[in-house]
């Protein structure tokens, strides 16, 4: 690949963009709750169009980077456009514009600070995902952090405080063990944090042992963004009491931001070949299979529905993991477009569970018979991520499924396949029932034989806000176009696979 | 040389020389005196500012009062870490004099008005010499003149908690300042000289000795009292709680710092720290002792009630940090403790007038009475909450590069224990800043006692506030040229 590396103020433009929605809240009028909030939605499209902007260039295999501030040597805030960075800054602002919309029906009261931290958590991970290096990458990561805390707790419930109580202590943790991580990095890395093509640490400047620290503590750091078990505690928590929106994008975004994370250090920080050498992957592996397993066997169990779908979030971001501790091409391909294809399906998921809570005041599925005759469109959404999210062909889903399939045989370790289709199972026993329920079962279904059915008719058109049905129809849409047209250009495969390329020639 | 030569003494004696004429403007005009005050410290910060670059190649800008040359005169000398400190000193003292007039015209009775600005440029402009002079006598002078100046300043409101808080302080900070003095005394009895650079001259040919090690050792206790070093550290909480907020600002954020500072000063200009034989056991001990208090202050202050006290514990911790930078002996951790005195002479100043706005306007003291408080306060809160922040040492405040370098210092030096201390006191610094945060702005404030619109501090007070927590951000981000110098100088040190 050509290193074409231009300066380029538009990364910093599409970090400080979402402030706009800071100035708009704070200067419109009081009463002007429309116009305010839709502000703010314009404030996320625009967003979404700069970073768009930078499109043609990122294929192109130009990188742009812009320097904000230097400490020393080697430890620089910095911001540069990488493929992947790109790839994770697209999907991030595509479903912050979607879920920014859907949040201006969705929230009925003190949505200033909902908005205002929304629009700040998208800056921050923004800036996540346009970071040169580890230390720019964990000072994003922390604001995120503490960004996110008041969508999480936004409701005020009792629930809600202990739910971002859990988290803060979840995240401090986290945010301690990466401080560690970084700092052993710096000193065993030779004062380098950069992110290179094929990794910068090497045996020459420091002992096995040494950089084996450096990785779990890294694997620790992001792990409990990442939802690895067993750092997952603040997960299932956190999701049924945020605001569907912020759950959204708490499982679309804000999970995956560790999972880049465990990206940038397997890919640009150790690099495959050290990897494979320090049989790290290893650890990573299992951790990965099990929790798979397990969050899915979890899933099993809830009744709560947003609840359900935060065990299967936990599972899923693992399909990640797990595709990243293959050291396969196919497998890292899967592992990494996975990233996108998650956030679609479980941001979906998501909006469709607020859209009932809204709606019906349902929180339970033992409770939602026959809710898809009154919501049938975000039912019928909803019934096409969940098939996707168990691999059904066409959907993103599947590809996902295919790829690390395909993986795990060229990495010669078919075990991973059966976890896969054990996953695939057990997605499915978590997800039809739902369907089941919201469809083929209604009020008064249990009637005697004989006795009249009074099956409900399709409400169409008298459900939900257009602000509410629209980002779930094309969220919806996305996981079967994504799905079918997959080398589209902008569409995953076509960053991923020139970052795979390049390291699994 | 130019003129920026008498700099360095002209931003001492300003301060200490209008300190001194500023009780006749009292008893003419009194309402004069606290703009007054702020002209000598204007002048110092201004005098500071104009010496940045003018630092010459050898290090150290040396000033010989009265033209005597040392080490019989009196030597003022002002290396890249000294002028550094001169200048943090400056900014806070100024920004805690720009404060103080509507607070202390609130908590200070008439009488005392005058007396508490003549102390506060004392103070001030002892600080300022204690950080710059060249001979350890002088050392012990203005440290007397700060320490006696504390004394009464916490004292000030007179009323009976305050003055037994200052008693309290009196009964640890006079033994010390003995102890300080028979310390000078037995190196003076070694070596036959006063001057720092001539006392490094003469410890390094004359090697160990026992009273190199016992004058050494009373170092060590004498200013770790002043620094409020564990387990010396028992007359701080009072003190910096019952104090004035302002003066709890000076003296958390400035007075245990130029103490540590001092030490630093011993340990590597005067007894060379390559010279293990006397520092070496004595070092080991701080190294502990100074875990200790990351992790004895951090759990203290978790369980205060009294917002001040909180904070005052948090500072014991913090202390702790610095010495661990101090005794990690490589320029990262050096570096890490003295950027860790800009910040949290920032963040810890911040804090404490935040409290006092707090308590300006509403009279509160307890933590539990900011459930809410954000919504008559927000500025007070923000500035607060930017301050807590560089406390925990959270990006992209100034506390997380410092908390950085002192890591990555314990490192280098191989001392893994005490770089997971500093990561545990990061984790309960998080629990006790992130508790007041949490009541500020999460917490329903069901007493009512917080009214939208009722009004924050006024401006003369929320501006230092906003300042200091611009400060931490600033400096977090903009850390590179500072940390590059201070780097260099501590090379220079070692």
């Amino acid at each position: 690949m050509p290193d074409k590396s231009a300066f380029s103020v538009i990364p910093l433009v599409a970090v400080l963009l979402p402030w706009f929605s800071l100035v708009v809240i704070t200067a419109s009028p009081k009463k002007a709750r429309g116009l305010r909030l839709w502000l703010c939605a314009l404030g996320a499209l625009a967003t979404f169009g700069v970073v768009l902007s930078l499109l043609p260039g990122i294929l192109d295999g130009n990188t742009y980077t812009i320097k904000l501030a230097s400490v020393v040597e080697g430890l620089e805030m910095r911001l540069t456009v990488d493929t992947l960075g790109y790839y994770f800054s697209l999907i991030l602002a595509f479903l912050w514009l979607l879920a920014t919309v859907y949040s201006i029906s969705y929230i009925d009261h003190k949505e200033n600070r909902f908005f205002v931290f929304m629009a700040l958590c998208e800056s921050f991970l923004i800036g996540c995902a346009f970071s040169a290096n580890m230390f720019t990458y964990f000072i994003f990561y922390e604001l995120m952090t503490f960004g996110s805390y008041p969508l999480i707790i936004h409701e005020e419930t009792a629930m809600a405080r202990r739910a971002g109580y859990k988290y803060l202590v979840y995240a401090i943790s986290a945010g301690t063990v990466l401080f560690f991580a970084i700092v052993a990095h710096y000193f065993w890395g030779d004062g380098q944090l950069g992110f290179g093509s094929y990794g910068v640490l090497s045996l020459e400047f420091a002992g096995r042992a040494a950089l084996m620290t450096v990785f779990f503590t890294y694997l620790a750091g992001f792990g409990v963004k990442a939802a690895i078990m067993p750092l997952h505690g603040w997960v299932p928590d956190a999701h049924p009491a945020a605001p569907s929106p912020a759950s959204a994008l708490l499982s679309g975004v804000i999970l995956k931001a560790g999972a880049f994370g465990i990206i940038r250090v397997c890919f640009n920080v150790f690099g495959v070949e050290l990897m494979r050498d320090l049989k790290v992957h290893v650890v990573m592996a299992v951790l990965a299979c099990i929790t798979i397993v397990v969050a899915s066997v979890f899933a099993l169990t809830q009744d709560n529905l947003k609840r359900r779908l935060a065990y299967s979030s936990i599972g899923q971001v693992s399909y990640i993991i797990l595709g990243l501790s293959m050291l396969s091409h196919d497998g890292a391909l899967g592992g990494v477009m996975h990233l996108t294809h998650h956030a679609l399906m479980k941001g979906c998921l998501f909006l469709c569970a607020g859209v009932i809570l809204v709606k019906t005041g349902k929180k339970n599925i033992s409770d939602m018979k026959g809710i898809g005759y009154k919501l049938p469109i975000t039912m019928i959404c909803f019934s096409v991520c969940a098939l996707a999210m168990m691999g059904t062909p066409p959907s993103v889903g599947f590809i996902t499924k295919w790829l690390l399939g395909s993986g795990s045989l060229e990495a010669g370790l078919p075990v991973y396949v059966i976890v896969l289709l054990v996953s695939a199972l057990l997605n499915a026993a978590y997800f039809l029932p739902i369907i089941y329920t919201a469809f083929f079962r209604w009020e008064g279904d249990e009637a005697e034989e004989g006795e009249e059915h009074h099956r409900p008719k399709l409400a169409f058109g008298k459900e939900a806000d257009h602000e509410m049905v629209v980002p779930i129809v094309i969220l919806a849409a996305l996981v079967v176009i994504v799905g079918i047209w997959v080398t589209v250009p902008g569409f995953p495969y076509s960053f991923v696979s020139k970052v795979v390329g390049i390291i699994f020639p | 040389m130019g003129a920026y030569r008498h700099f360095p003494i002209l931003m001492i004696t300003v301060p200490l020389v209008c300190a001194v004429l500023l009780p006749f403007l009292g008893y003419l005009r009194e309402r004069w005196v606290p703009r007054a005050a702020l002209v000598p410290l204007s002048v110092s910060t201004l005098l500071g500012l104009l010496l940045v670059g003018k630092i010459p190649a050898q290090g150290y800008l040396s000033y010989h009062l009265g033209g005597w040359e040392p080490p019989f005169g009196i030597e003022i000398r002002v290396d890249y870490i000294g002028l550094f400190l001169l200048l943090v000193v400056c900014g806070i003292s100024l920004l805690a004099m720009v404060f103080s007039p509507r607070y202390i015209g609130k908590e200070v009775s008439g009488g005392r008005l005058t007396a508490y600005y003549v102390l506060f440029l004392l103070m001030s402009g002892a600080m300022l010499g204690f950080v710059a002079t060249g001979d350890v006598f002088n050392l012990f002078v203005f440290m007397e003149i700060l320490a006696l100046t504390s004394y009464a300043l916490v004292a000030i409101t007179g009323n009976r908690n305050a003055v037994r808080a200052a008693f309290k302080y009196l009964l640890m900070g006079a033994p010390s300042s003995i102890m300080v003095l028979l310390a000078i005394g037995l190196l003076y009895s070694a070596t036959g000289s006063l001057n720092m650079a001539d006392l490094s001259a003469r410890i390094a040919e004359s090697g160990y000795t026992e009273v190199l090690v016992v004058s050494f050792i009373l170092f060590v206790i004498g200013f770790g009292v002043k620094a409020a070093l564990f387990p010396l550290h028992m007359w701080l909480p009072d003190a910096h709680s019952i104090a004035p907020s302002p003066i709890s600002a000076m003296l958390s954020g400035l007075l245990v710092e130029v103490s540590a500072f001092a030490l630093l000063r011993l340990t590597f200009s005067v007894f060379t720290a390559g010279n293990d034989a006397i520092i070496g056991g004595t070092s080991e001990a701080v190294s502990v002792f100074a875990a200790a208090a990351v992790l004895y202050g951090g759990i203290m202050a978790i369980m205060q009630k009294d917002l001040k006290v909180m904070i005052a514990y948090s500072t014991i911790s913090h202390i702790g940090y610095i010495f661990l930078g101090i005794t990690s002996f490589t320029k990262e951790g050096l570096a890490g403790a003295m950027y860790h005195m800009l910040d949290h002479g920032l963040a810890k100043a911040c804090l404490f007038l935040c409290a006092g706005c707090i308590i300006y306007v509403k009279g509160y003291r307890r933590i539990e009475d900011l459930k809410g408080a954000w919504r008559q306060m927000p500025w007070t809160c923000f500035a607060f909450s930017v301050a807590a922040i560089s406390v925990i040492g959270i990006p992209p405040t100034a506390g997380f590069i410092s908390k950085f370098y002192l890591i990555y210092g314990n490192f280098t030096a191989e001392r893994w224990p005490y770089a997971l201390v500093l990561l545990v006191g990061a984790i309960l610094a998080a629990v006790y800043c992130l508790r007041v945060i949490y009541y500020m702005f999460f917490q329903p404030d069901k007493r009512g006692a917080w009214e939208e619109g009722g009004g924050d501090a006024p401006a003369s007070m929320l501006a230092p506030v906003c300042l200091l927590a611009a400060g931490t951000l600033f400096f977090g981000v903009f850390s590179g040229l500072i940390i590059d110098s201070l780097l260099k100088a501590a090379a220079f040190l070692l």
